[in-house]
């Protein structure tokens, strides 16, 4: 019986408006796909040294073998492109239907090169592609595009689309399907360079599996193990689907590790005034799921803004809480909310543009940086308001500020780097990389920047393994880095892993496809694609001078009493080593001959 | 036995697992949109099933609609017989629930409540759908 992919992708020609129906050819089916398919086609097609905002980038939107299906929690989709925020290879995810309707067009992807001559918003029915001019949308919020595209083309379709910050190229700016986000590095302004407003998604063609016996028996089983996960006290999967993700905000805060005040302490006492509890007693009003997800850590809010108009969200999500919450001295639930819609609003993710607000009000502290009419004081509710709308706007201090935190800081003057907490100008997710080593780890090699999704954080966090130590963390991290890419070819929610036995993954690719794969060699794939990422960074000129932290993460954390509240820059460099190592790359980090022929990749070289 | 559904739209995640047991059971493949049961997102509010009401549907204008009578109430089970009909689509006009589909080829078709063991319910895990009493 066909499989669950469908072998072929649909490439579309911006500058031409010519569209192709392209068949994947072998050598790419062994990637499985997501992000698989993503970083090997970039690869292989985009030159590394390119301007990310020029006709040369593309997007590559895939989804993968279990997209579509009835498997749980594998609802998302994936966009690969050259990073306009960290200039590097950048993988993108987002969740909702959008990653299911692709697969019901019988595609596994769609590939975006050059760029429309006019602002156009794309619809995708089946393998037929129309475009449309983007006038009317224009200059509109995520949500109006997305209405308009509903009001236009039918209720039923999926949408994708960008804001305004994604048309005047903000280098965080996102993309969002129906209030899930490609929220990492930038895509929105990719979208914005190639004048795509918005994509509008609708497929009528049947999803099928190699082995619905096998398939059936697996999803079964899973679907046992999620029904306990969520009913389980403790279990943190559990916690989401009644809290949501902002359910674990206490427990990062008693441990000493909730990003405060631009990273400056690991603990703020206005926490219970914005965690998913708070939430949870003065808006809920239900909890909404993505595609298939008996999880559903989705929560529906709804508010009233301070200027008295209602208002509803999805979230705000962990992540979001502590980067327009708690690092931005901010325990006004509501200004949170209304933050967080702003972003959503103009398109911008919520991680670095908290980051580079949190930089922006301590250089103000520090006499640096003022903006007419505004007092740019850590938590001040207008303050932060206005200086999202000018980021989506890039108005006034907001259009230096929407270059990202590391670019900003630059502008300024060198001194003020230390304080901007990114890597690769990508900010810092929610977690102290001095506290926890293994994520300073993480954060310093990840290939897309500042990356939480591939760092120890459970088990750190939670003290099953010691956080202060720099012992073992450089193997770890790598396995994690591995795992998680394999995981992401699938697509599978970062949560999946959490509750799901790693055999789980094989098994369901020959289910659903009818590739025999080991686990072994599943990981095996993901570090293909860690190395295949690894040297696009090299050739767009990235090397060991990048793989660092801000100088604020060798100082020790503000209020916290314990001597391993920071990171020795002697210990870094020495877990920096010790994961070259275990990666098999040279001092510089460039991955040896060995290595790459032990990958089957020694071409790339 | 009592056929028909309760739904409670406050526990509904819109998870669309119902919608895709049903084209699992009915279909043996999955394909959305030819599925018996819909859930309808109608943010910030709450979701709108459509889906056959069997007893809660005292009129039953299906039945009474079908020119060339392809729609039988069989001990409460409302059934479309598929070589009879003739594509019309009274029958999907007629429905105040939104509940009846046709295919490529017009013909109309519909929930049959898995013949009193719905494969939907079983799918719920938040009981926002369950079997009525």
């Amino acid at each position: 019986m066909a499989g669950s992919m469908h072998d072929r992708m649909i490439r579309i020609d911006c500058t031409a408006s010519k569209v192709t129906l392209w068949g994947v050819p072998e050598a790419l089916k062994e990637y499985v796909g997501g992000m698989g398919y993503g970083t090997k086609m970039l690869v292989d097609e985009v030159n590394p040294g390119i301007d990310p905002l020029s006709p040369e980038n593309k997007i590559v939107l895939t989804i993968g073998p279990l997209t579509g299906t009835s498997a749980p929690m594998f609802p998302q989709s994936c966009i690969v492109t050259k990073s306009p925020l960290s200039g590097t290879i950048l993988n993108s995810y987002a969740g909702g239907f959008l990653g299911a309707e692709i697969k019901f067009c019988g595609i596994d992807g769609i590939i975006f090169e050059g760029a429309f001559p006019e602002w156009t918003i794309v619809l995708i029915e089946d393998n037929n592609v129309r475009f449309y001019p983007a006038d009317p949308v224009m200059g509109k919020s995520t949500r109006e595009t997305e209405m308009y595209m509903k009001d236009t083309f039918g209720e039923d379709v999926r949408t994708v689309s960008i804001g305004k910050a994604g048309e005047k190229k903000v280098a965080m700016a996102s993309t969002f399907s129906e209030t899930r986000t490609f929220g990492r590095g930038g895509t929105g302004a990719v979208f914005g360079s190639k004048k795509i407003k918005g994509i509008a998604v609708r497929g009528t063609h049947p999803v099928n599996v190699a082995d619905p016996g096998t398939f059936k028996e697996l999803v079964a089983g899973n679907m046992g193990i999620l029904k306990n996960a969520c009913s389980e006290e403790y279990n943190l999967v559990g916690l989401f689907s009644r809290v949501g993700t902002g359910a674990g905000m206490g427990l990062v805060n008693s441990r000493g590790t909730l990003p405060t005040k631009n990273h400056k302490y690991g603990s703020f006492d206005g926490y219970p005034e914005i965690d998913g509890y708070a939430y949870a007693n003065k808006f809920y009003t239900r909890a909404v799921s993505c595609y298939g997800c008996p999880v559903h850590c989705g929560m529906l809010h709804k508010f009233v803004r301070h200027d008295n108009s209602h208002s509803w969200l999805r979230g705000p999500e962990y992540e979001t809480m502590y980067a327009l919450g708690s690092d931005l001295l901010n325990r006004d639930p509501v200004t949170l909310a209304e933050a967080n819609e702003l972003c959503e609003e103009y398109g911008m993710d919520t991680l670095t543009t908290g980051v580079v607000l949190a930089w922006s009000l301590e250089m103000a502290e520090r006499g640096i940086l003022n903006e007419p009419g505004l007092s740019l004081k850590f938590g001040d509710s207008r303050s932060i308001l206005e200086l999202l709308r000018k980021i989506g706007e890039r108005e006034g201090i907001g259009d230096l500020l929407a270059e990202g935190p590391k670019r900003a800081a630059e502008r300024i003057s060198t001194d003020n780097i230390g304080i901007a907490m990114q890597v690769k100008n990508s900010g810092f997710a929610a977690w102290m990389p001095r506290r926890m080593k293994g994520v300073a780890l993480a954060f310093a090699t990840s290939n897309r920047g500042a990356c939480h999704k591939r760092a120890p954080i459970g088990a750190e966090v939670t003290g099953q393994i010691d956080m202060d130590t720099i012992e073992g963390k450089a193997s770890l991290v790598k396995e994690i880095q591995d795992k998680v890419n394999a995981c992401f070819t699938m697509i599978a929610c970062r949560f999946h892993e959490f509750v799901t036995d790693e055999e789980y993954y094989p098994r369901y690719i020959e289910a659903a496809t009818g590739m025999k794969i080991s686990y072994r060699d599943f990981v095996r794939l993901g570090e293909r694609i860690w190395n295949l990422e690894r040297l696009f960074n090299i050739g767009a000129g990235f090397s060991r001078k990048d793989d660092s932290l801000p100088e604020r993460c060798f100082e020790p954390v503000l209020g916290e009493n314990s001597e391993n509240a920071v990171i020795r820059r002697d210990q870094f460099e020495e877990m920096l080593d010790q994961y070259y190592r275990v990666r098999g790359w040279n001092d510089e980090g460039i991955p040896g001959k060995k290595k790459l022929k032990e990958l089957g990749i020694l071409e790339y070289l | 036995m009592a056929i028909g559904f309760d739904f409670n739209p406050q526990n509904c995640t819109e998870c669309q697992r119902c919608m895709l047991a049903c084209s699992e059971v009915k279909l043996g493949h999955i394909q959305l949109r030819q599925s018996r049961i819909e859930i309808i997102r109608n943010w910030p509010e709450l979701p709108v099933l459509d889906v056959c009401r069997f007893d809660d549907c005292e009129e039953k204008p299906c039945i009474v609609s079908c020119p060339v009578d392809a729609i039988s109430n069989e001990r409460g089970i409302v059934l479309i017989d598929g070589q009879e009909c003739n594509g019309c689509g009274e029958c999907v006009a007629a429905c105040p629930f939104g509940a009846i589909k046709q295919d490529v080829e017009d013909i109309a078709y519909k929930c049959d409540f898995c013949g009193g063991d719905p494969a939907c319910v079983k799918e719920c895990l938040t009981l926002a759908l369950v079997k009525k009493e």
